[in-house]
């Protein structure tokens, strides 16, 4: 294979394989913002194969959307040392992604200094939001890239300076005379460059070239308002080297590939977006398989997993990050279904806890509906709930947040630890230049956000449900599914009417007798099955009755309907077997007062209530509908 | 009657927006106003890309027609047509 075949080889990886699976994270979530209708073009040109033909697609599939919903009008600058009209249409489709409708204007090559110190230049005009600079020492300073026929270190030192001055008066003119801010990149590490080694070694070549620029650029942005850095080089390493094409290079005098191109438009687009986008408020935080992992009231306080052995460091590293955006400003907000006395003895008794239960501004620690909970969080905080983003690990709940919230930001799209982490890391959510820049928000993204209000508005829970395409199974106990019953009636806690652990022989004795009914549950929805995550035992009574053993669902599965389905069809078959009447017991734990009315919900009539047991009558027996969301695949 | 469906064709065509029963013979870069230096710059990368090769410097010199092209493709052993 030859060289520039190898090239070619490494430039058709799909975007962000490189950077590991958060770089597609990221993108999911720059294109939930775009209309519906351009999103398939757009993620086709994002994708694995991208050419210039899917690139004009995405682009005329966003200039076609609804006008209310493309964003608003944005004129940005874009000056680079190189050719970047070559690359146009990439980056434009990267600036559409913010989103808005880009104006963008692409100076010739290597007319950075002349736009900047010309008033006359469009970059002065009123209404350019932004001008982005991109340059490479490769242009700007090519005798670093060969300093052993550039003169000595003195040569090299006093090109370097006369380089910075250059810089140093564009930027600050600039900034003098114009009004719009200044994004400027950081030079990337030269890609292709000899003498490696040598280089590495001297004070006067590139690669110390490139580093002291750098770190100039950065004091000189600290000094000077209204100038930013766009850490170019960070890109250009994290990318590597399937971002650049070195036959584009000769040929257009343009460095990049077209993945590098999209790429660096989205970089661009991202650097431009606080300039319209307030950045968010508040972080909305899950507690169990989030802040740590395992699921507090199932597993135990001692049993759930943060510290400093893997995976747990996962999730100590998560809540590090919490906490460091706290330190920068952004609320934490905590929302879980659990028991609040358990969460509370987590934050305080668990050795590697990170954060602080007095760390959250806000907390719902309650088994209502998430959606509800951030409603009354917004309330409480006295901010629009469009500030919120919100980290959870559950696929129901983020779905759930959605569609009843479609301005909330859902920061990742799986459950999976490590990417949680990265989209926490990765995320735009929090992006700002200083922490006072929230003000700089302008107009444009509210009026975005008006005409987006309108979906998702008048969901209703039962909408949702369907929605999700639930499908259950249910199945008689038998040897196939008995050790996962076994597992559930070990692990279940919180809907678990009566806690009995029963060994695998009683459970079998239980099924042996004569008349007795167990059920099991099997859940799949919209994201994949769930497993069993119902059962449900009954042995005969007295009376031609029926006695509710135990009657469990999986704390991942409430609020789906999962035990009314299963009452439904036990009446089904009580009914056919000419049993009369059904009788049930809440046994109280110190976990499981979620089910305490639930047998009431059902319309039992209460017979008795002692501290250890409350029993409950349902006699007779009628028909009962099972959820209408609820499809019975093994009834189809 | 077998219809063949030719990849490069269908490349060409809607990289340049050509009316669809243009000649095979009629997609040279002369005739083609869009085709200039730039155009050919993104349609290297575009046949690369969809085909998965890599051209050389000496081969990209010689791009400059349908023919060309699908020699410059049959030479590293990629059929266009089906």
């Amino acid at each position: 294979m030859s060289y520039l075949e190898q090239e070619q080889q490494k430039a058709l990886r799909p975007l962000g394989t490189h950077a590991g699976r958060e770089g597609r994270g990221h993108l999911d979530a720059v294109i939930s913002r775009l209309p519906e209708s351009a999103r398939p073009a757009v993620m086709e040109a994002f994708g694995k194969a991208p050419t210039w033909a899917k690139v004009r697609r995405a682009n005329a599939a966003l200039e076609g959307a609804d006008a209310n919903l493309q964003g608003p009008e944005v004129v940005v600058h874009l000056l680079a040392s190189f050719n970047l009209e070559p690359i146009e249409a990439a980056l434009r489709l990267g600036l559409a992604c913010i989103p808005c409708r880009p104006q963008m204007q692409v100076a010739p090559l290597n007319t950075i200094e002349q736009h900047l110190l010309d008033q006359c230049s469009g970059v002065y005009r009123e209404h350019n939001l932004a001008t982005v600079v991109l340059w490479r020492i490769e242009e700007l300073l090519p005798e670093a890239l060969l300093p052993y026929s550039s003169g000595g270190a003195d040569a090299a030192k006093e090109r370097m300076e006369s380089l910075w001055q250059r810089i140093e008066t564009a930027c600050c003119a600039y900034r003098e005379m114009g009004k719009s801010p200044l994004v400027v990149a950081t030079f990337p590490a030269p890609q292709q460059m000899s003498g490696l080694m040598l280089n590495s070694q001297l004070v006067g070549g590139a690669l110390n070239a490139v580093a002291e620029l750098n770190c100039r650029l950065r004091e000189l942005a600290a000094s000077v308002t209204g100038l930013h850095i766009m850490d170019w080089n960070w890109w250009a390493t994290r990318e590597g080297a399937a971002a650049f094409d070195p036959m584009m290079e000769q040929m257009a005098r343009q460095p990049l590939s077209l993945q590098g191109a999209l790429s660096l438009g989205l970089f661009v687009a991202r650097h431009v977006r606080p300039f319209l986008a307030p950045r968010r408020k508040v972080l909305v935080l899950d507690a169990d398989n989030t802040l740590w992992g395992g699921i507090l009231g199932e597993d135990g306080l001692w049993n759930v997993k943060l510290g400093h052995e893997f995976p747990g460091r996962i999730f100590l590293r998560i809540q590090r990050e919490a906490r460091e955006l706290k330190n920068q400003g952004v609320l934490l907000a905590l929302v879980s279904k659990s028991d609040e006395a358990e969460v509370r003895q987590a934050f305080r008794e668990l050795p590697d806890m990170v954060l602080r239960w007095e760390d959250f501004a806000s907390r719902r620690v309650n088994f209502n509906h998430k959606y509800e909970s951030l409603r009354a969080m917004a309330e409480e905080l006295g901010l629009g709930i469009d500030s919120f983003a919100v980290l959870d690990d559950s696929d129901h709940e983020r779905e759930q947040i959605r569609m009843f919230h479609p301005e909330v930001l859902v920061i990742n799209q799986r459950s999976d630890p490590l990417h949680m982490l990265q989209a926490l890391q990765s995320t735009d959510a929090f992006d700002a230049y200083s922490l006072t820049g929230e003000d700089r928000a302008r107009h444009g993204e509210y009026q975005l956000r008006e005409a987006r209000s309108g979906r998702g508005h008048g969901a209703n829970l039962e909408e949702f449900l369907h929605a999700l395409r639930l499908e259950a199974t249910v199945e008689r106990v038998e040897e196939g599914n008995e050790q996962r019953v076994l597992q559930m009636l070990s692990k279940t806690n919180q809907f678990n009417l009566t806690t009995r652990r029963h060994r695998l022989e009683e459970v079998k004795a239980l099924m042996e007798k004569p008349g007795s009914i167990g059920l099991t549950l099997r859940l799949a929805d919209k994201f994949g099955d769930q497993g069993i995550v119902g059962v449900l035992l009954t042995v005969p009574d007295e009376g031609h009755r029926l006695r509710i053993d135990s009657y469990l669902v999986s704390c991942r599965a409430l609020g789906r309907g999962v035990e009314e389905c299963l009452w439904a069809e036990l009446v089904k078959q009580a009914l056919k077997d000419g049993v009369q009447g059904i009788v049930g017991e809440y046994i109280p734990t110190a976990k499981n007062a979620l089910a305490e009315k639930f047998y009431n919900k059902l319309g039992f009539v209460q017979l008795e209530q002692t501290p250890s047991v409350t029993r409950y009558l349902m006699e007779p027996l009628k028909p009962v509908d099972p959820p209408s969301w609820l499809a019975r695949k093994d009834e189809q | 009657m077998i219809v063949e469906t030719d990849r490069l064709r269908d490349l060409l065509v809607e990289f340049f927006e050509l009316a669809p029963e243009t000649a095979l013979g009629d997609i040279v870069q002369e005739r083609i106003a869009e085709w200039d230096s730039l155009a050919m710059v993104q349609l290297i990368v575009e046949i690369q890309n969809v085909f998965g090769v890599g051209f050389d410097v000496e081969e990209i010199e010689q791009l400059a027609s349908y023919s060309q092209i699908r020699q410059a493709l049959n030479r590293k052993g990629v059929k266009v047509s089906q």
